[in-house]
């Protein structure tokens, strides 16, 4: 019985030790993390769609309250000649292993999509991963509106998906669905913040 | 009862019917050499540099892994020649020195030495070996890029490639008769399908290969061509052309009867042999690669400690623990 | 038998380097020594584990009862394992993404238990640090050497510098997966040759 009760004590101990140890590292890193998560992985993304902006893109951003959900988002400002003209931001939809994050661009002025670009994903190597590299695929987003719901031509949209990869081209056009709306909600707003800021 | 005197072996002094290793290597030699010297005349100079480099890497590599490993200096069996001369045969006339000594560096010392020798390896040597080669360099195994300067008084195209890039539009040019005679790209020692069935033959008469291995192995791509050919007989090309082509010939007669990498019993070679035409052709037609015969031979090596299990049941009482 | 700090140390360089003398720890070892700099991240993540491990076990031997320690070695290891991946993400976020998966599974890398199990558990703190220390940097020798063979033969550079020039054609197969078995294997096979003499 005694070895019983040392055996509960001893786990019990170690574990909310480790616990609370974790839980203070995790909580003190946490914002370095998120700023390294921009520079290595939204960051090129954010650069390929935003191509000859004259600000850093990654610095100037602003977060703007979604309804119904809990933590903000970050809206990424492209500066082209000294006008703020194009805002990004992270959508994200399931694509075939799991959940995949877009950034998508829209050009403020002519309500248009600017680009489309992969930061996370888990899809097949060497089928869906091509996402990341196949700008045949990106570019058929770009120029589309900025209320427009991307479809694949199997259901009965305009987008070719990528040969072999529909589910992970269906994925995209999900995300990219589902950034216009937000778009649409928040325009108003978002185009107020983006008048700030200057080149 | 089992007959008493039929596994009785009698009193010593035995005698010894004068073979050897080195005899059965040196005649496999002799059976490449009608093909062989048909792929000299075809590819000139270049060839023979490339097939001498290869025989004599090969067996200074052995040389090499003989002293490394104190062990009797193995070289004179012929096994590391004809593993040289079976890797050169498969190979471009025009390929950088580099590659056909690591080529044989590969095959030698990875493929042989390592498993302590000659009767130890798991694979081919030599397949191996080109495997390897086309993971890491397929450029330089393409043999429409590495024939580029040569004039042929024929289609100068590696039937495959133009059989992968076209279907079997790309044939037109290729006849039955030419490609048996060699009118076609390829390796140096592989082009010339009659001398490479002229050796087979003479390897198999002379009992150094099992000709069950070869025949099913050539079966197994028959079989195999014919079934895609009868289904679409536009998309596939029918079977004559599958054994004429590529590999399939010097895969059947000289890669796949390899001694310790095939099985040893009846039916397990005929199954090894036809999985293995299977395979070819399936990768063939289906598969991303070119030619099939390199994958198709790695894999039955593998699987054939398996395949060679299936034996004939004993009769009457087996001896568990003999 | 008992030896001295400096021959715990030392043995974890030669007479029990993993992985080639205990082949332990082969996940790892396959898995990211594509490059020098992914080998060298990956043998200094598991040296930390390993020491901070080796410390906290042989210090709480006394207290864990024998039925559950292994399952009190797991949660110390995953917890160490978790400070790793944290600081990983947060100060070499490249090489983080580099590691992937891999920086997780030092947890189950039996290298860790191994020594938890077998030496920490059973000798003093100084020892096991000692121990822990060595086995950790013979680990990330290992690693370094056959990643610089693989990006060598491989890549034809050396911790991202090219040495061949641009005339050499990288032997690729060496960073695929089966090289990654044939360099362990080359390298075991002259381990054991020059052990020999």
């Amino acid at each position: 019985m005694r070895e019983m009760v040392k055996m509960v004590i001893v786990l019990t101990v170690l574990s909310s030790l480790s616990g609370g140890l974790l839980a203070a590292l995790k909580n003190n890193t946490q914002d370095r993390i998120d700023s390294q998560v921009l520079t290595f992985v939204k960051g090129p993304a954010i650069e390929n769609i935003l191509e000859g902006a004259n600000n850093d893109p990654v610095n100037d951003r602003f977060s703007l309250k979604v309804e119904g959900e809990e933590e903000e988002r970050n809206f990424f400002v492209g500066v082209y000649d000294g006008n703020p003209k194009a805002v990004a931001f992270e959508t994200r939809a399931s694509g075939y292993g799991g959940d995949m994050g877009v950034m998508v661009a829209f050009n403020v002025e002519s309500e248009e999509i600017m680009g489309v670009s992969v930061t996370t994903h888990n899809e097949t190597p060497g089928v869906g991963a091509t996402v990341e590299t196949d700008t045949n695929f990106k570019n058929q987003f770009a120029g589309l509106p900025a209320d427009a719901e991307p479809r694949v031509k199997g259901d009965g949209g305009s987008i070719n998906a990528m040969s072999g990869a529909t589910i992970t081209s269906r994925a995209v056009c999900k995300a990219v669905s589902r950034a216009t709306d937000l778009y649409q909600q928040l325009q108003s707003q978002i185009k107020d913040k983006v008048k700030t800021f200057t080149g | 009862m089992p007959n008493p005197t039929k596994l009785t072996v009698s009193h010593a002094p035995f005698l010894h019917d004068g073979s050897e290793i080195s005899n059965k290597q040196y005649n496999i030699i002799a059976a490449t050499l009608i093909a062989v010297i048909a792929g000299l005349l075809q590819y000139g100079i270049p060839a023979l540099g490339v097939l001498t480099l290869s025989v004599g890497s090969a067996m200074a590599w052995e040389l090499l892994m003989n002293l490394l490993t104190r062990r009797p200096v193995s070289i004179g069996d012929g096994n590391a020649a004809l593993i040289g001369l079976l890797f050169a045969m498969l190979l471009p006339a025009v390929v950088p020195w580099w590659l056909v000594v690591t080529g044989t560096f590969v095959a030698v010392v990875i493929g042989k030495q390592i498993y302590g020798g000659i009767g130890g390896n798991p694979f081919n040597p030599v397949v191996v070996a080109y495997a390897i080669l086309m993971i890491s360099w397929p450029m330089f195994l393409d043999f429409n890029a590495a024939l580029v300067d040569y004039q042929f008084d024929f289609t100068a195209g590696f039937p495959l490639v133009l059989y992968e890039a076209y279907g079997t539009a790309g044939l037109e040019s290729f006849s039955p008769g030419g490609l048996l005679l060699g009118q076609q790209a390829g390796g140096i020692g592989a082009t010339f399908g009659l001398g490479l069935i002229i050796g087979g033959i003479y390897l198999i008469l002379r009992g150094f290969i099992r000709w069950e291995i070869a025949v099913s192995f050539l079966a197994g791509i028959f079989i195999t061509a014919l079934c895609f050919n009868l289904y679409n007989p536009e998309v596939y090309a029918g079977p004559v052309f599958h054994i004429l082509t590529g590999y399939a010939l010097i895969g059947a007669f000289f890669l796949a009867p390899e001694d310790s990498s095939s099985p040893v019993h009846f039916a397990p070679m005929l199954i090894y042999g036809l999985l293995g035409g299977f395979l070819t052709v399936l990768i063939r037609n289906l598969g991303a690669h070119v030619d099939g015969v390199i994958y198709a031979i790695l894999i039955i090596n593998l699987v054939h400690p398996i395949i060679d299990k299936i034996r004939p049941k004993a009769m009457r009482r087996v001896m568990h623990h003999a | 038998m008992a030896k001295t700090i400096g021959q715990e140390f030392v043995k974890g360089l030669w007479e029990e380097i993993p992985p080639f003398r205990l082949v332990l720890g082969l996940c790892p070892t396959l898995a990211v020594t594509k490059s020098v700099e992914n080998g060298i991240g990956m043998g200094l993540a598991t040296t930390f584990v390993l020491v901070c491990a080796n410390l906290l076990v042989s210090i709480l031997s006394g207290i864990i009862p024998s039925k559950i320690r292994i399952a009190c070695f797991i949660i110390i290891i995953a917890t160490f394992v978790t400070v790793v991946e944290l600081m990983m993400q947060a100060y070499a976020y490249q090489l983080f993404q580099n590691l992937g998966i891999f920086i997780p599974l030092i947890v189950v890398n039996c290298i860790v238990l191994g020594r938890a199990e077998a030496f920490a558990s059973k000798n003093k703190v100084i020892p096991s640090f000692a121990d822990g220390l060595g086995i950790g940097v013979g680990f990330t020798l290992s690693l370094t050497a056959i990643s610089a063979v693989r990006e060598c033969l491989g890549n034809g550079t050396l911790l991202g510098y090219s040495i061949f020039g641009p005339a050499f054609e990288p032997f690729s197969f060496m960073v695929e997966a089966p090289g990654a078995f044939i360099c362990l294997g080359l390298l075991l096979c002259i381990m054991n040759l020059v052990g020999q003499k």
